[in-house]
C-alpha cells in the first residue's frame, strides 16, 4: 500500500473545524509588504482563500510567493493592509496571540526543519508537545499519523537516516498531526526528485479533501500542469493571474 | 492535570536533553558559578566565625561600678537594684572586696604574692554590669556609666566604651566587605553565566524555530532554559558546598594553633543546615538569573 493509499483510506474528519469569517481561511486585504524602503515583496494583493480549497502560488524567484506565505502565518506583518486569518486580524495579532495561529495552522518547507537530534517520533510530537497532549496520547496519535504517511516502522528512527521524500513526509505528519484549518506548503519538493515529487504533492493534495485550506508555493510548472487547482501567479510582488481550477465554479 | 503533567514532563525531557546536547556550556556555566560560590562561600565563613567571636567578645563588655570603702551591705544591696533598673542593663552582680582578691589570685598565679606582702586587701568591691545584646553600642554604654557614676556609693567607674566603637566599625567593615564582594561576584558571574548560556540557546536556533512554527509560546520556548540553568546552578551549589566543606575539614588542622589564638577557644564552625540551604539556593538562583537574562536577550535578539 503506498503513502498515497494509506492516505485516502484513512478516515476524514467527521466535522471539521470551521473558519470564523464564513467559508474563508484567509483573506488580504490590498496588503503590501516591503522590507527596504521603496522596494515592495508584495505590492497591493487581496486574496481570498476559501475554507477545504487547494490554491497553488506561482511565480519566478522572488515574485513573493514566500512572503505572502510568512504573512498569512504570522511570521510578519504586513506594511499595509490587512490580513485575516481564520477570523483573526493578523496584521494586528499581538506577540502571545501569535502562538494560538499558528497551532491552527501546518506549515511545510523545502528544507524539512526537521531536528536531526530528535526521531522521527519526536519531530512529529514537537506539535502536540506545544498544546500539552499527554505522551500516551500523543505517541498513539503519532503513530497514526506516520502510520498514514507510511513512516511507522521508522519512528524510532533520526531524520538523518531517512531519504528528502521521506523527511518531507515527517515534515508533512508534524504540520498535520494538530488537525490544521491551514496547511502552508513553500517549495515542498524543491529538493526532491520527479518521483518524490509526486508522492508528496499527492498527500498535500489529499489534505484539502479532509477540509484544510491547502496553499502552495511552488514554480514546478510540472506540479501546476498535473494538478489542476486554482493558481495564483504572482510577478514582482502583485497578483498576474487567478486562474480558477477547472470545472470549478467561478 | 494530565496536561500539566505532560507540560512538566516535556520540560523536565528537554532541559536534560538541552544539558546533554551542549556538555561544553554546561560545565562552563557550573564551574563559573561553582567558583563564585566557593569565594563568596569561604568569605562567608569567616564571617560566620568572626562574628561568633565578636559576639563572644560582646557578652564580656561590661561597666564596672567600683563602689567606697566600708559601704554597709544594705547599701550595697540597694545599690545593686538601682543598678538593674537602668534601661539596658540585663544583669548587674555584686562582687565583693573577698571574691575580687580571689578572682585576682586566679588570674595573676605565682604573681599572688606581691599582694600577699601588702598584708590587707586593696582591691575594691564593685558592681559588674552586663548590658542586654541591644544595647552593646558605645552610646549605650556611655550613657549606662553615666548614670551608674551619679550614684551614691560608686567611686569610680570603667566601660569598654572605646572597645565597644572599634568592635562595631570592625562589624560594619567586615559585613560592608562581604556585600560588597557578594555583589560583584554575584554581577560578575550573572553576566559570565548569561553569557554561557545564551552559546547554548543560540546553538539550538534551529529548535527555537521549529517550535515558533508549531505554535510554542514564548514560555513554553524558554521555560526549558531557565530549568537547565536552575539545574546547572544547583549543581554547582552542591559541588561549591563539597569544595568549601573539604577545604575546611583539609585547612583547619594547619591554622588551628593560629585561630585558637585568633578566635579566643571558640572551635571554628562549618555552615549549618539552613546556611548550606542558602548556598545551594543561591547557585540556583544565579544559575536562574543568567538563564533569565540570556533568553530575554535572545528575545530581544
Amino acid at each position: 500500500m503506498t503513502a498515497r493509499a494509506r492516505w485516502r483510506s484513512a478516515a476524514p474528519r467527521a466535522e471539521p473545524r470551521r473558519a470564523a469569517a464564513g467559508d474563508a481561511a484567509a483573506q488580504l486585504f490590498h496588503v503590501s509588504k516591503s522590507y527596504v524602503a521603496g522596494t515592495y515583496a508584495l505590492r497591493d494583493v487581496s486574496l481570498e482563500f476559501r475554507r477545504g480549497e487547494f490554491v497553488f502560488l506561482t511565480g519566478p524567484s522572488g515574485a513573493g510567493k514566500t512572503s505572502l506565505l510568512r504573512l498569512v502565518f504570522a511570521a510578519e506583518r504586513p506594511s499595509e493592509g490587512q490580513i485575516v486569518v481564520l477570523g483573526r486580524n493578523a496584521s494586528r495579532l499581538s506577540p502571545r496571540s501569535v502562538p494560538e495561529l499558528r497551532r491552527r495552522i501546518g506549515v511545510v518547507f523545502q528544507d524539512f526543519k526537521l531536528l536531526a537530534r530528535r526521531t522521527v517520533e519526536e519531530n512529529v510530537a514537537l506539535a502536540l508537545d506545544v498544546v500539552a497532549t499527554p505522551r500516551r496520547v500523543a505517541r498513539t496519535r503519532v503513530f497514526e499519523m506516520l502510520k498514514q504517511v507510511g513512516l511507522q516502522h521508522r519512528r524510532y528512527q533520526s531524520p538523518l537516516s531517512l531519504s528528502g521524500g521521506e523527511q518531507q513526509r515527517v515534515a508533512i505528519a508534524r504540520a498535520l498531526i494538530n488537525e490544521p484549518d491551514i496547511l502552508l506548503a513553500d517549495e515542498p519538493t524543491g529538493n526532491l526528485d520527479p518521483d518524490l515529487t509526486i508522492e508528496i504533492m499527492d498527500l498535500i493534495a489529499d489534505t484539502a479533501t479532509r477540509g484544510t485550506t491547502v496553499i502552495v508555493a511552488t514554480h514546478d510548472q510540472t506540479i501546476l500542469g498535473r494538478y489542476r487547482k486554482r493558481t495564483v501567479r504572482l510577478e514582482n510582488g502583485r497578483v498576474v493571474e487567478d486562474r480558477a481550477a477547472p470545472g470549478s465554479a467561478p | 492535570m494530565t496536561a500539566l503533567f505532560a507540560r512538566a514532563l516535556y520540560f523536565a525531557r528537554t532541559s536534560l536533553r538541552g544539558i546533554a546536547a551542549t556538555p561544553g556550556t554546561a560545565i562552563v556555566a557550573t564551574a563559573t558559578i561553582t567558583v563564585a560560590l566557593v569565594l563568596v562561600g569561604a568569605f562567608g565563613l569567616v564571617v560566620l566565625n568572626m562574628q561568633a567571636l565578636l559576639a563572644r567578645f560582646g557578652d564580656a563588655v561590661q561597666v564596672t561600678a567600683f563602689l567606697a570603702d566600708g559601704l554597709p551591705e544594705a547599701d550595697r544591696a540597694a545599690l545593686v537594684q538601682k543598678v538593674r533598673a537602668i534601661d539596658g542593663v540585663a544583669r548587674a552582680e555584686l562582687i565583693s572586696e573577698a571574691q575580687a582578691l580571689e578572682r585576682f589570685r586566679g588570674g595573676v598565679g605565682q604573681g599572688f604574692a606581691l599582694v600577699e606582702g601588702l598584708g590587707s586587701n586593696p582591691l575594691p568591691a564593685s558592681i559588674e554590669i552586663t548590658l542586654g545584646s541591644n544595647y552593646r553600642t558605645p552610646a549605650d554604654l556611655s550613657r549606662v556609666a553615666a548614670k551608674a557614676e551619679h550614684l551614691p556609693g560608686v567611686v569610680d567607674i570603667t566601660s569598654g566604651a572605646d572597645w565597644v566603637a572599634g568592635y562595631v566599625r570592625a562589624l560594619a567593615l567586615v559585613s560592608g566587605l562581604a556585600i560588597g564582594l557578594g555583589v560583584i561576584f554575584v554581577l560578575a558571574t550573572t553576566l559570565i553565566v548569561s553569557n554561557t548560556i545564551r552559546l547554548a540557546v543560540l546553538s539550538r536556533r534551529d529548535e527555537l524555530e521549529i517550535l515558533g512554527l508549531v505554535g510554542a509560546s514564548r514560555s513554553f520556548v524558554n521555560t526549558p532554559f531557565l530549568i537547565e540553568g536552575l539545574l546547572q546552578g544547583a549543581a554547582a551549589g552542591a559541588l561549591a558546598w563539597a569544595l568549601l566543606y573539604a577545604l575546611f575539614r583539609a585547612g583547619l588542622p594547619g591554622f588551628e594553633a593560629g585561630l585558637a589564638f585568633v578566635l579566643g577557644g571558640i572551635e571554628p564552625r562549618f555552615f549549618d543546615l539552613g546556611e548550606s540551604a542558602w548556598l545551594w539556593g543561591g547557585g540556583a538562583g544565579l544559575g536562574l538569573l543568567g538563564s533569565a537574562i540570556a533568553v530575554a536577550a535572545e528575545a530581544r535578539h
